[in-house]
């Protein structure tokens, strides 16, 4: 009754014209209702288009509930008004239905929208063998030699549908919010669901979706249009894909304006990849894809930061550790593509860091931390047999077995070209005979690359203990964490890691009983996917900084100018977590790198000596002049531009209705344009009478 | 995709003005400038009724009480634009290239009836028009489809019956006829208060009372023009 009342408002207001806008509410309001939700869009490479896009003035279909697959060969055999607009649950999200969907074209399926329903038990989009078609190659192969995509099973991600890689002529929207789906299916059900025969007579409820995509075509194209001199407008097209790997070293390097490479100097790289990706803007977590190791990097560099004694202690005291978190290495590996350029080119660290460059001729060796799926069971992947993979593989073995520890974790060593689709694959392809050794269980992750992989994928539960966790843990203090817990996990993985790499840089066995503290884990997991308003997070940042968001960052490696959420809390969790504190030193004087002012654990605030930086991970692509976008050398993703992003539901009139007015107007407006003619030219005959108006006056009186 | 319905509705409402536009009002100018005029004295009434409405917050909710008063300010500005064409006639015949004007003093009433009838109407309807160009229609929260073209004949019905109001009206004041006035005051509030009903969707209510209204209207607006059946007839037959 409300409503109608409403009604009664809106209607009378217009036909009265009772200022209508100092209500603000107008008919188009009663027409459309908002849904929100996270579109799919597009991204580019050096020979194809991946993604969706909606038509420019938006895609409309009217909306279908996909319950079973027989729903969904009802909409593709024989739909009663097409265009549709499926609401498929994610079990039905599956490569096969989807191809179907975008064979049927865009005159049957429209708009295809994920409602997140059921439970289910595999989603991923991303290829078989991710990074197919870079990383280490083998005789001018267009594909990599690592991973065999005809062997499903024995692929990185044999649960991959690959439809991160697909082109679709329709926008793909998922929608979350159990409200919002509700939102759709009752209006389904209430003007859809009955009488399908009667479809094409009655409006039906359907959908729209903007999110038209300005690329086309291939990075190239796209590149030249928008380089292009003619482009008045300065429009772009796309954007390549862009951020920031970051790096810290163990010790702090001298500055110097010295721009020689010293070779002395050795370096042990211990990297693992910072970014992950989805299908869906703004989605996707990538926990167990990506953020493990991450979490693992920054226990094992905390846990040498505290253990190892200083530089010139060690048995070589030329030798340092270079922590490295590579971005954009989902999309072929970005991050470290550039970072090998970098090096080839002098070019890293930069000039304005003022010491001096690193070479490979520095690199003792390079210990990458794949994903680690199953963290009990890990293998240690090198291309060849090696004398310094074999003695690592021992000390990590002694460390995971030992009854003192009891971390059970079992390491095991794997030689040959089956190399995970990991960093390591950059330094390899320059050349193979590049130590590299990297760290990886077996895929078991049924979630790569999903919006599903997230805190339920690795059941994290966080402890929110509010002690110490800068500090390490006693091997025996179990009494925070339960032992089977992620936390736990990633403090057996670490420690071991951080003892091997503690012995192989003084040249001693481990023989304490601190462990990492899986203290430090929960609060990065919580940091990492619930929410950047935490207390690491704010430990790290500068004293009295406004806190995060309390969303968690997103970790997709977006393009110049997006968010570089997790490139920045790493960088300075990088900081707060390797650097000395310079108690001396006042607040006023702790402001010029790389001495940082940071809030510190209690909020105190505390001046330390830091040792992180960032490198720019843009594909090397954009930098080469003429470079030949098919040859495949390196990453040439771009994302494109787009305006915005939107959906609303309304009810879609039936073509019937439509040509109905349209000829009732176009019959009134002839009647009338005959009727009134021929009045207006035989007028006399009809009015006989004409009284001139002269004739009435005088005046009349007032009313 | 509702192109066609926007267009449909358009012309349903708008395509009988035009027409009358076109034959009886174009060709000359002085009768051009009498429509504007007339239109900007209906937005006078306009300006009054919605600062009436703003001014009395308590009964803002309460349509009857606009609609009765927007009447009101309307009928009143039909007399103040009824006074200044009477009082500005002799000048209009001096100047008129067509002298009709003055001749047959009920071109005068139906041209400012028709500019009054042609505003309204267009304040009415653009605001529902824009928002029909998009691709839904009515009735996803509450609401009929039917919504647009009810409201584009419901205006039709408005725009006409303030010609034909406006020939009688003008009429009576000239011969003291105040039963017509009264006719023309009752009616239109009768009208206004008819479209109250639309708010539940009784379109048939209202529009069916509407039109049979209009046709009364126009029958005795015939007939104060000088029209009778017998030359309704005559016209008929063609004679």
């Amino acid at each position: 009754m409300a409503q109608q009342i409403k009604a009664a408002a809106i209607w009378l207001l217009l036909m009265f014209q009772s200022t209508a806008s100092v209500i603000g509410e107008r008919t188009r309001d009663k027409m459309y209702e908002p849904i929100l939700g996270a579109s799919c869009f597009r991204r580019l490479n050096g020979t194809h288009q991946t993604g969706c896009s909606s038509t420019f003035s938006g895609s409309v279909g009217v909306l279908h509930l996909i319950n079973i697959d027989a729903d969904l060969e009802f909409l593709l055999t024989s739909p009663p008004s097409p265009p549709y607009a499926p609401m498929i649950p994610p079990h039905l999200f599956t490569r096969a239905n989807l191809l179907r969907l975008k064979e049927a074209g865009p005159k049957i399926i429209s708009v295809v929208l994920l409602i997140n329903r059921s439970k289910i038990e595999q989603f991923s989009h991303e290829l078989n063998c991710p990074n197919q078609y870079s990383g280490l190659k083998l005789n001018n192969s267009t594909e990599t030699a690592t991973c065999d995509a005809k062997k499903v099973t024995n692929t990185w991600n044999r649960w991959g549908t690959g439809l991160l890689h697909e082109d679709f002529p329709f926008p793909i929207y998922y929608i979350a919010d159990p409200e919002e789906i509700d939102k759709l299916e009752k209006c389904f059900i209430k003007f859809n669901d009955f009488d399908y025969e009667s479809h094409a007579l009655r409006s039906l409820c359907a959908v729209e979706i903007k999110s038209f995509m300005s690329a086309a075509v291939n990075s190239e194209v796209c590149m030249r249009r928008t380089n292009f001199i003619n482009n008045l407008g300065g429009s772009k097209y796309c954007d390549p894909l862009e951020g920031r790997n970051v790096y810290a070293t163990l010790y702090p390097r001298s500055p110097t304006e010295n721009v020689d490479i010293n070779t002395d100097e050795k370096f042990i790289i211990v990297s693992c990849r910072l970014d992950t990706t989805s299908m869906f803007d703004g989605l996707g977590l990538g926990a167990m894809d990506s953020l493990q190791s991450l979490a693992i990097l920054t226990q094992v560099a905390h846990m040498l930061h505290i253990l190892l004694p200083s530089q010139n202690t060690l048995t070589d005291p030329k030798r340092n550790v270079l922590f490295v978190a590579f971005n954009g290495e989902s999309y072929d590996y970005i991050g470290s593509q550039r970072f090998v350029y970098d090096m080839e080119n002098l070019a890293f660290p930069t000039r304005s860091t003022r010491t001096t460059p690193i070479s490979f001729d520095n690199i003792e060796f390079m210990l990458d931390i794949g994903t680690l799926d199953d963290i009990g069971n890990i293998k240690l992947h090198t291309l060849t047999s090696t004398l310094l993979a074999k003695q690592l593989l021992q000390q990590l073995n002694r460390y995971a077995k030992s009854s003192r520890y009891g971390f059970n974790v079992n390491f095991e060593s794997n030689v040959g070209y089956h190399i995970p689709p990991t960093s390591a694959q950059s330094f390899l392809r320059r050349d193979e005979k590049f130590p590299a050794l990297i760290l990886n269980a077996l895929p078991n992750n049924r979630f790569y690359h999903s919006i599903y992989d997230d805190v339920d994928n690795v059941a994290f539960i966080y402890a929110n203990t509010s002690q110490d966790y800068t500090k390490l843990a006693d091997v025996n203090d179990m009494k925070n964490i339960s032992v089977n817990s992620l936390q736990m996990k990633v403090r057996n993985v670490s420690s071991i890691v951080a003892m091997a790499l503690y012995e192989t840089l003084t040249g001693k066995q481990y023989q304490g009983n601190q462990v990492a503290n899986p203290l430090l884990a929960d609060e990065f997991f919580y940091c990492f996917l619930l929410s950047s308003d935490c207390p690491l997070f704010k430990a790290s940042s500068y004293l009295n900084s406004p806190p995060g968001v309390p969303l968690p960052p997103m970790r997709y490696i977006s393009v110049l100018g997006g968010s570089q959420e997790s490139s920045g809390w790493t960088y300075r969790l990088f900081g707060y977590l390797l650097s000395h504190q310079e108690p001396s030193v006042p607040k006023e004087n702790c402001t010029q790198l790389p001495l940082y002012y940071f809030a510190g654990l209690n909020d105190t605030g505390e001046c330390r000596r830091t040792t992180q930086n960032y490198t720019h991970a843009l594909s090397p692509a954009f930098l080469i002049e003429d470079y030949d976008w098919r040859s495949g050398q390196y990453s040439t993703w771009t994302e494109s531009t787009w305006s915005q992003f939107s959906a609303r539901i309304f009810l879609r009139p039936s073509n019937v209705h439509e040509i109905t007015i349209l000829s009732i107007g176009i019959v009134v407006f002839i009647i009338s344009f005959c009727l009134i003619y021929i009045i207006s030219s035989r007028w006399e005959v009809l009015f006989e009478d004409l009284p001139a108006s002269n004739a009435a006056l005088p005046m009349p009186t007032a009313c | 995709m509702t192109l066609p319905e926007f267009f449909g509705c358009t012309l349903i409402a708008f395509g009988t003005p035009f027409s009358l536009f076109v034959f009886t009002i174009a060709n000359d100018s002085m009768r051009i400038i009498i429509l504007i005029a007339a239109a900007f004295f209906w937005l006078l009434s306009l300006l009054l009724s919605s600062l009436l409405w703003f001014a009395i917050v308590p009964l803002r909710d309460v349509l009857a009480f606009g609609v009765v008063f927007s009447v009101l300010f309307q009928e009143c500005f039909r007399y103040i634009i009824y006074r200044i064409l009477r009082s500005t006639e002799h000048a209009l015949h001096a100047v008129a290239e067509d002298t009709r004007i003055t001749e047959n003093k009920h071109i005068l009433a139906y041209v400012s009836g028709l500019g009054f009838g042609i505003i309204s109407g267009l304040f009415a309807l653009v605001n529902v028009l824009a928002d029909m160009t998009g691709p839904g229609t009515m009735g996803l929260r509450g609401g009929s489809e039917m919504f647009f073209v009810t409201s584009a004949v419901q205006v039709l019905s408005i725009i006409l019956l303030h010609t034909f109001w406006s020939v009688i009206f003008f009429n009576a004041f000239d011969t003291n006829n105040y039963l017509h006035i009264f006719y023309v005051v009752g009616t239109h509030l009768f009208v206004s208060l008819l479209t109250l009903l639309n708010a539940d969707e009784l379109y048939w209510a209202s529009l069916l009372p509407n039109y049979i209204v209009t046709i009364l209207t126009a029958v005795l607006a015939f007939k104060v023009a000088g029209g009778t059946s017998k030359s309704f007839k005559r016209f008929v037959m063609c004679r």
